[in-house]
């Protein structure tokens, strides 16, 4: 009897334990976030911008378990596509919302934003890719996956995250070298420079289709 | 507090909060956050840029000196060198999807710190670590800059970027099976 009690007691213990409800911690998060805000904002706009665009990608990335990381590795690890396709769509999306944004600069006579992220291609490029592609996977976490996991309390992303600084560090002293060998003899190719500013998109669209088909067929065949 | 619970179990409150959405509406909100993030900033979502930056802050407070530095002086001279953390807005962004993350978590009521398992997932963190640093520093940046938001800006680089990661996490889940699990 007395050893049925306390077990009941650890149960409705136990069940507490994973019922508790955090909302209040949230409301703390959210107040002091919003002071920080005010902050910023008293520093400059921008400040207070990038903070709150910030908040909302930590929390829509946190939300709906997107991960680029498992993006490109369950296809080859398990054969599911479901979040391959998922990043797809948000590549087609956020391209077309982009050439939108780059057609009324053009059409206000602006320049065309966002050209910095317009890089050379060269074997550094390729290399660079593919030790990224390592490591996110060996770490378990991509660059926002590592900010967002420490989010969530992973104490090993705070790990990734202080050799994630050691590397960028690494690969800045060493950036010259990569630079002078590779880098300056890369090509820098802008869809719209072929085809048009719309027809650079279509070009974009048609690669995230074939890619999204491909997808979808290599999940049907290995689940 | 009573108002907590009543919260906790409002129906809204439940769908916005507590569930997990579609990796669909992920896509989607994600999107909608960076067209009107590239509209007000004319800049695309990056997050490695800034992490060297970092680095040398941290280092500069024990005496380290990075002027001389080519990488600061000609390529990364947009992104707040000699600046601080609270002044570089790349940096105070980063912050902002580790607190995003956090909020998410707690108003889920699903936060708990989690231990690393092992010490190979500790050796696979910081190997881990190291790779994506210095890959995102020699190819122009991360899974953000350089993939989604290269792709996004229609630049080739971006898919160049996409199949080489590819590639790449193909070798890393050879060598977490073998090696770090």
């Amino acid at each position: 009897m007395n050893e049925n009690n306390e077990h009941s007691k650890n149960e409705i213990n136990k069940n507490k334990y994973i019922i508790k409800n955090q909302t209040p911690y949230a409301a703390g998060i959210l107040i002091i976030s919003l002071i920080f805000a005010i902050y910023l904002h008293k520093k400059s706009f921008d400040l207070a911008f990038y903070w709150g665009i910030g908040l909302c990608f930590g929390f829509v990335l946190q939300k709906s378990r997107f991960c680029f990381t498992a993006s490109f590795r369950d296809p080859y690890l398990t054969g599911s596509t479901i979040l391959t396709r998922a990043v797809l769509i948000a590549f087609a999306l956020t391209s077309i919302g982009f050439t939108i944004i780059k057609y009324i600069n053009i059409t206000q006579g602006n320049p065309v934003p966002g050209m910095d992220y317009v890089v050379p291609i060269s074997l550094a490029t390729a290399l660079g890719a593919f030790t990224f592609g390592i490591g996110m996977v060996i770490s378990g976490g991509c660059a926002s996956g590592t900010f967002m996991r420490i989010g969530e309390g992973f104490q090993l992303q705070v790990i990734t995250l202080i050799f994630f600084i050691v590397g960028s560090l690494w690969g800045a002293r060493d950036y010259q070298w990569w630079e002078e060998n590779f880098i300056s003899q890369g090509i820098k190719i802008y869809l719209p420079d072929i085809f048009g500013l719309f027809g650079g998109l279509v070009a974009n669209l048609i690669i995230i289709i074939l890619i999204y088909i491909l997808a979808k067929k290599w999940e049907d065949k290995k689940m | 507090m009573k108002i907590f619970d009543i919260i906790n179990n409002n129906k809204t409150y439940i769908k916005i909060f507590k569930k997990s959405y579609p990796y669909i509406i992920g896509a989607i909100l994600l999107s909608i956050f960076q067209i009107i993030n590239f509209s007000v900033t004319g800049n695309p979502w990056g997050v490695s840029g800034v992490l060297a930056n970092w680095g040398a802050w941290i280092l500069e407070m024990f005496g380290g000196n990075f002027n001389n530095w080519y990488y600061f002086q000609e390529v990364n001279i947009d992104l707040d060198y000699g600046s601080s953390f609270l002044n570089s807005p790349v940096s105070i962004r980063n912050f902002g999807i580790l607190v995003g993350a956090l909020f998410s978590t707690l108003a889920a009521s699903e936060f708990k710190f989690k231990k690393p398992k092992n010490g190979r997932q500790i050796l696979g963190a910081v190997i881990g670590g190291l790779l994506m640093g210095y890959g995102a520093r020699i190819a122009f940046g991360c899974n953000i800059g350089a993939l989604y938001s290269g792709i996004s800006t229609l630049s080739l680089s971006g898919w160049i970027y996409g199949i080489f990661m590819f590639l790449g996490a193909v070798i890393g889940s050879k060598m977490l099976m073998k090696f770090f699990i």
